[in-house]
């Protein structure tokens, strides 16, 4: 009776939405790349140590920057839950990603693509809203605006806070800005990353990280209160080195036998015409060729 | 028996509209799609070469600015840190032998298709002919070639740098995608921003798709200087997409590397590298194979 009462003179108004159901769901099904769901990191990340600035195209304000940090600077208390700016906190492990769509109600386009990661949280916002004024406040995930290129998302981030491009120290400006491709391949998401940052670096830095699709995976929460308990500095000093002064900064080139003045970076180290020139500098002696141990 | 024959009728009525609909839909959506793939006219007569989504073709140079010490020296016999070796290949990278690869006939084992991009070095990528790219590398002195719309042939011997299938893929226009109106600024609005520094102008163009090529039938060989071992069942699919960087115009070649070894990794392992564009030739320096050299 019911299938009945469908039939006939009901369908007539029934034909064109239907009609227009089909059609839409058809252009959906290929026109869109869909990064959203779980996606497990696959970075490799090169744990760097203290003094390992290999590859990082460093001004010599960079480099300056980079060796007056001391390791024991994580232990303050205000450092303790500092946050990652959005890039690095994708490359660090933990880093499983988890990426989400915002949908404007009405119209149910997509006005931002969601990225949370266990240390970094940031939207990419696709509906031409501007940018921000100078004065605005910078912050760690800063603000991302995003445009298709063909396959690939792209989007440039600006208003960050003052961070770090390693875990071991070295700096990236307020005033950097990070332009940013992700692609999907079948199953594995690769993001692009080129750093500008004129305040330390001489040219533009890139490097990449991979994801795998894995839905069942499963992103912990991440609430960091400082605790008294452990190894937290007490306030009022911040642990760094006078220039000249970093007396583990050669450990990294020794221990792996490099010259000491190429892992201190610099655009120049990073052409394959280096290999040559390395030839001729002087290597200390090497206390180790076990290091990669600790490493796992 | 009235109704029986009314919901026949409906049913039929049904029917005709959903087939009349879904045909619709179909021919629509094979419509756009057509239009989606760059307005591409009649895409299958049209050549590899003539189809590209990109161009590839130029002289390439390796910038080296992630895992240094691992490509611009020769690391540490054992040290295969972030490789996801099995306990089968762990142990032949433990029993690498450099002195043994020198006196061997064979020093290009890290210059194989599994391996070669991460040598640093340069390329040059242009095509042999309309379905065949092919890839020159100085370091080592070595060509791969990508066959567009070829398969594997069977039973051939594996090969330094195997067989290599490829393909263009991706490439959907812009108009397509969904919340495409985000910008990248325009220099205009950068110089507005002041102090948030220099910001990208926007790229032009916006060059579709990527090149993917699935490589098999490969010789054994090294995925690092070091030893670290891909077996003759090794393949591999990479991904090869091309753009401009936007702060300076440079154009970047990234290659995302995907290389599964049932034998001897405990999962696929994925790299990267990168590549600048570089005006021609100049620097060109080719290298025979050197067990003992970074390149």
């Amino acid at each position: 009776m019911r299938l009945a009462s469908l039939s006939g003179r009901k369908w007539k108004g029934l034909w064109l939405p239907a009609l227009l159901l089909f059609v839409f769901s058809a252009r959906s099904a290929w026109a869109q790349v869909d990064f959203t769901g779980e996606w497990s990191p696959r970075i490799y990340n090169d744990g760097r140590d203290v003094g390992d600035y290999t590859g990082i195209p460093l001004n010599e304000a960079g480099q300056l920057r980079a060796e007056g940090w001391h390791p024991d600077q994580t232990d303050l208390p205000e450092n303790l839950c500092r946050p990652h700016p959005y890039d690095i906190g994708l490359r660090v492990a933990p880093s499983q990603l988890y990426v989400s769509t915002e949908l404007d109600n009405a119209t149910q386009q997509v006005v931002a693509y969601h990225f949370h990661a266990y240390w970094s949280d940031f939207r990419v916002w696709m509906d031409g809203r501007p940018r921000p004024p100078q004065y605005a406040a910078h912050t760690w995930s800063g603000f991302s605006a995003g445009k298709w290129e063909g396959s690939a998302l792209v989007f440039t981030t600006d208003h960050l806070k003052e961070g770090y491009l390693t875990r071991t120290g070295v700096a990236i400006s307020e005033n950097a800005t990070v332009t940013t491709r992700v692609t999907r391949y079948g199953n594995v998401l690769t993001m692009v990353f080129v750093i500008n940052d004129p305040a330390y670096l001489t040219e533009p830095y890139i490097r990449e990280s991979s994801w795998v699709y894995d839905p069942q995976q499963f992103i912990p929460p991440f609430p960091c209160e400082p605790s008294p308990e452990g190894t937290i500095l007490p306030a009022g000093s911040v642990p760094s080195f006078l220039p000249g002064k970093n007396d583990m900064l050669t450990d990294f080139a020794k221990e792996y036998g490099i010259p000491p003045e190429a892992a201190l970076g610099g655009a120049e180290t990073t052409r394959p015409e280096y290999i040559e020139k390395m030839k001729h500098m002087k290597t200390l002696p090497r206390t180790t060729t076990k290091h990669y141990v600790r490493q796992g | 028996m009235k109704m029986q024959i009314h919901r026949g009728n409906g049913l039929a009525r049904a029917g005709r509209i959903f087939v009349f609909t879904a045909a619709f839909s179909l021919l629509l959506a094979a419509r756009l799609g057509a239009q989606g793939r760059g307005q591409a006219q009649n895409p299958a007569a049209r050549t590899p070469r003539a189809a590209a989504v990109k161009d590839l073709t130029g002289y390439w140079e390796s910038i080296v600015t992630e895992f240094w010490r691992y490509r611009m020296m020769i690391p540490d016999k054992s040290d295969y840190v972030n490789v996801p070796l099995n306990p089968e290949g762990r142990k032949l990278a433990d029993a690498w032998d450099l002195a043994k690869d020198q006196a061997s006939d064979d020093q290009c084992k890290a210059y194989g298709a599994a391996g070669i991009l991460q040598v640093p070095g340069r390329l040059h990528i242009y095509w042999q002919d309309d379905s065949t790219l092919r890839v020159d590398a100085d370091s080592g002195t070595q060509t791969r070639l990508f066959h567009f719309g070829g398969m594997a042939p069977a039973g051939k011997a594996p090969e330094l740098q195997g067989y290599s299938a490829a393909a263009w893929e991706g490439g959907l226009p812009d108009s397509q995608r969904s919340g495409g109106g985000g910008p990248v600024l325009p220099r205009e609005a950068a110089g507005a921003a002041g102090a948030v520094g220099a910001l990208p102008q926007e790229v032009g163009g916006a060059p579709l798709g990527f090149l993917k090529v699935s490589t098999s039938q490969m010789r054994p060989g090294y995925l690092r200087k070091n030893g670290i071992p891909y077996s003759a069942n090794a393949t591999m699919e990479e991904y090869f997409d091309r753009f401009s960087e936007p702060y300076s115009g440079d154009s970047w070649l990234v290659v995302t590397t995907v290389v599964t070894d049932p034998q001897y990794l405990m999962e696929p392992y994925i790299t990267h590298a990168h590549f600048k564009k570089i005006p021609d030739g100049s620097g060109w320096d080719p290298t025979p194979c050197r067990a003992d050299q970074p390149r």
